[in-house]
């Protein structure tokens, strides 16, 4: 037994440890981090903002440059219209030292927790379907429109935790067009808009996750999927054509791919934990409507496959929801974290 | 390592391994004590109802038998402690409380030490850990918080090459026990099990039979007395009003299907831990995997399993007899075994 003793003892001492961490907290982990994303954004400000300046993103980052150095900012009527902040912004970063030398300046102390740490300020969260319009029904009564409204308030009231603004396209149940929804997150000036939805495969084996950007697709199940999601658009064909060719190249999309990758991964990774055989289905871009008048970046994530009996059983129970929940948020903030990161949109 | 050392065996410290349960909570002390209590904590809607009950809170099957005077809370419903509830954290918190108050048998709390060990969902230390440790703050001397599955594998002396499959009323926890404090890898939750049961049942039943006028708690009741997977030994009738009138059914089939309705995700998640453990201990972790947990008491749930094993080179499932103390006991072992200098640094 005196193995068993030497493995009792070593556990006792992990245990306490876990505990003891718990007790002093993150704080310190946490701080480092900070700092660490608040250097970056120096860096990420000389990189991004030319390229991104005819797109959304770079207004997300001059914002949060402007939070936390506002006092420079600020002219001096205390608001600062977009058009000037993004120059100013640019212009007041030059004189900055390189990030190792002379912190204090970049840095202010203690850093304002409400200060996120980049340039993701509104979220325009929107729950799939909705009303007459409801959306894929699974055998065991479970409703798209229903679902997706649940998992988009579990995201919501993370978020807000996370002192993230967010704005939803609906709280109750009704039915908006794709295009009312793009309208509403243009003028809630989203700095990125996540559209949740689950799925029906016919191979009813199948199970997953699958996260979508605009994009062509000549994949006769994605054609497939886009025309089921875009039913009672409110966009004619035309429409579609136009607006695909605008946004095709650019910053958007390729802002649009990131963050679907960040949130697919994110829900792959954590569901991977709980739903042992999910399939990562990858990230993909197909033609949604709902991802075409948007101007900021823009996903959709198909979160679970209902046509699949033990995907639809998870998914009746709100822990499962609040896994997915608790995922996206994960991608959302691995995605706002990598702006800050040198290489971004290099790769 | 079971003899507590002298030091500890002075009458001023009282170690206690306490369960908080989605369903049911249970503690055990080092004087003796064993209590369970249904996971219910409830408080008066109003002045009237606190003049009745002539108490500020109530806990486990009294505040269930006066729920209609009460706000009632199941605070770890579903294994997490609910989002942004400050009554759910409070509630915590007075479930332990209670449970200490169980422990001292009338002893007097200022003369004591009192060391707890307190095991919770798994999931709920994943997510809410920090939350868990300050609302548990100030009750006990010291405070050790584990996850239940291993306070289970502890009190079993399960500790390297098992598999611990804990099925209770809100999740499915799985612990892989490979000689040291679980991590994250080594466990799983799943959301689906004995609650799921009954709302299947509940389904199954109303779906057989519409005019049955049933609720989730019969179901519940039904179960726990007729659960069972696999091939019936005997039918299961149930008795339920008819327009007001008492009618005989035959739920066999019904309470079968509810049952089984767990084996899917459960046969699988077991499956996929085996298959990540090192190929040479896959063997004995296969021979050595315990059912715990209420639901766990499913007749045939055990069997099946092991059949599932099958397909994999066999191997053999215990399940755990007494699961509404097993919990509270390893933690118990778990408080005695912590030498004081450990306990020291753990000031709740
Ligand atoms: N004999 C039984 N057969 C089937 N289910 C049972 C039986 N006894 C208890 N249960 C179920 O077990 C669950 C409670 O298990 P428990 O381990 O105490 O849960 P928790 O740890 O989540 O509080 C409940 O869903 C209850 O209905
Ligand atoms: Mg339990
Ligand atoms: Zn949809």
């Amino acid at each position: 037994m005196a193995r068993q003793d030497r493995i009792k003892r070593r556990m006792i001492r992990q245990v306490v440890r876990d505990n003891l961490e718990t007790l002093e907290g993150a704080r310190p982990r946490r701080r480092g981090r900070r700092l660490r994303t608040v250097l970056t954004v120096a860096r990420v400000l000389f990189l991004v903002a030319l390229p991104a300046a005819l797109f959304t993103s770079s207004y997300v980052l001059s914002t949060v440059a402007a939070e936390w150095r506002d006092d420079v900012w600020q002219d001096g009527s205390g608001n600062v219209s977009p058009s000037v902040r993004a120059p100013v912004a640019f212009s007041e970063m030059e004189p900055l030292p390189p990030m190792d030398s002379n912190q204090s300046r970049v840095t202010p102390q203690p850093i304002d927790p409400s200060v996120l740490p980049l340039g993701l300020h509104t979220v325009v969260l929107d729950p799939g379907h909705g009303g007459e319009n409801e959306g894929t029904v699974s055998p065991t009564g479970l409703v798209e429109k229903e679902v997706t409204l649940d998992i988009a308030e579990r995201v919501r009231g993370l978020l807000e935790s996370h002192s993230y603004k967010v704005v939803m396209t609906r709280h109750r149940d009704v039915d908006l067009s794709l295009k009312q929804r793009a309208e509403l997150a243009n003028d809630a000036r989203g700095d990125i808009f996540v559209s949740i939805h689950v799925n029906w495969i016919e191979n009813r084996e199948v199970r997953g996750v699958e996260t979508f950007f605009l994009g062509a697709t000549e994949d006769p199940y994605l054609e497939a999927l886009a025309a089921r999601e875009n039913q009672n658009s409110g966009y004619s064909l035309a429409d579609f054509r136009d607006i695909l060719e605008q946004v095709y190249a650019g910053v958007r999309q390729e802002e649009s791919r990131q963050l679907a990758g960040a949130v697919q991964q994110a829900l792959y990774d954590s569901l991977d934990a709980v739903n042992s055989t999910v399939r990562n289905r990858g990230v993909k871009s197909a033609p949604f409507g709902v991802l075409t008048h948007t101007e900021m970046p823009a996903i959709l994530a198909e979160v679970a496959c209902v046509s699949n009996d033990v995907e639809a059983r998870l998914l009746m129970t709100p822990i499962y929801r609040q896994y997915l929940a608790e995922a996206i948020v994960e991608g959302i903030q691995i995605y706002a974290r990598s702006l800050g990161e040198p290489n971004h949109l290099e790769g | 390592m079971s003899e507590a050392t002298p030091e500890q065996e002075s009458d001023r410290v009282l170690n206690l391994g306490v369960d908080l349960g989605t369903s049911r909570s249970s503690v055990s002390a080092s004087n003796g004590v064993r209590q369970a209590v249904e996971s219910y904590v409830g408080w008066p809607l109003d002045m009237v109802a606190r003049k009745v009950l002539k108490r500020d809170v109530l806990v486990g099957r009294e505040a269930i038998d006066n729920r209609l005077m009460l706000d009632l809370h199941r605070p770890l419903e579903r294994g997490l402690i609910k989002e942004g509830s400050d009554k759910d954290v409070l509630a915590v918190r007075e479930l332990l409380k209670h449970l200490v108050s169980l422990a001292l048998a009338g002893a007097d709390r200022e003369s004591l030490v009192v060391q707890a060990v307190v095991g919770v969902p798994a999931e709920a230390l994943r997510v809410n850990k920090q939350q868990l440790r300050s609302a548990l703050k100030g009750i006990v001397d010291s405070l050790m918080i584990v996850s239940e599955p291993f306070a289970v594998a502890y009190g079993l002396e399960s500790l390297v090459n098992a598999l611990i499959i804990d099925i209770g009323a809100g999740t499915a926890d799985f612990c892989v026990m490979h000689g040291r404090y679980p991590l994250e890898e080594d466990q799983r939750t799943l959301p689906i099990a004995g609650d799921h049961v009954d709302e299947q049942l509940y389904r199954l039943i109303t779906s057989k039979y519409p005019d049955a006028k049933i609720s989730l708690h019969m179901a519940r009741e039904w179960k726990e007395r007729f659960s069972f997977m696999g091939a019936p030994t005997e039918k299961v009738w149930v008795v339920a009003p008819v327009q007001g009138r008492p009618t005989e059914f035959d739920a066999t089939e019904p309470m079968r299907a509810a049952c089984e309705s767990l084996l899917p995700a459960v046969k699988e998640t077991m499956l996929d831990l085996i298959s990540r453990v090192q190929p040479e201990y896959q063997d004995r972790v296969r021979n050595n995997v315990i059912l715990s947990g209420g639901s766990g008491l499913i007749r045939g749930f055990g069997l099946a399993l092991q059949e599932a094993l099958e397909e994999v080179g066999g191997g053999r499932v215990r399940v755990v007899a007494d699961p509404l103390h097993v919990g509270a006991d390893g933690g118990l072992a778990l408080a005695m075994d912590a030498p004081p200098s450990e306990w020291d640094r753990l000031a709740a």
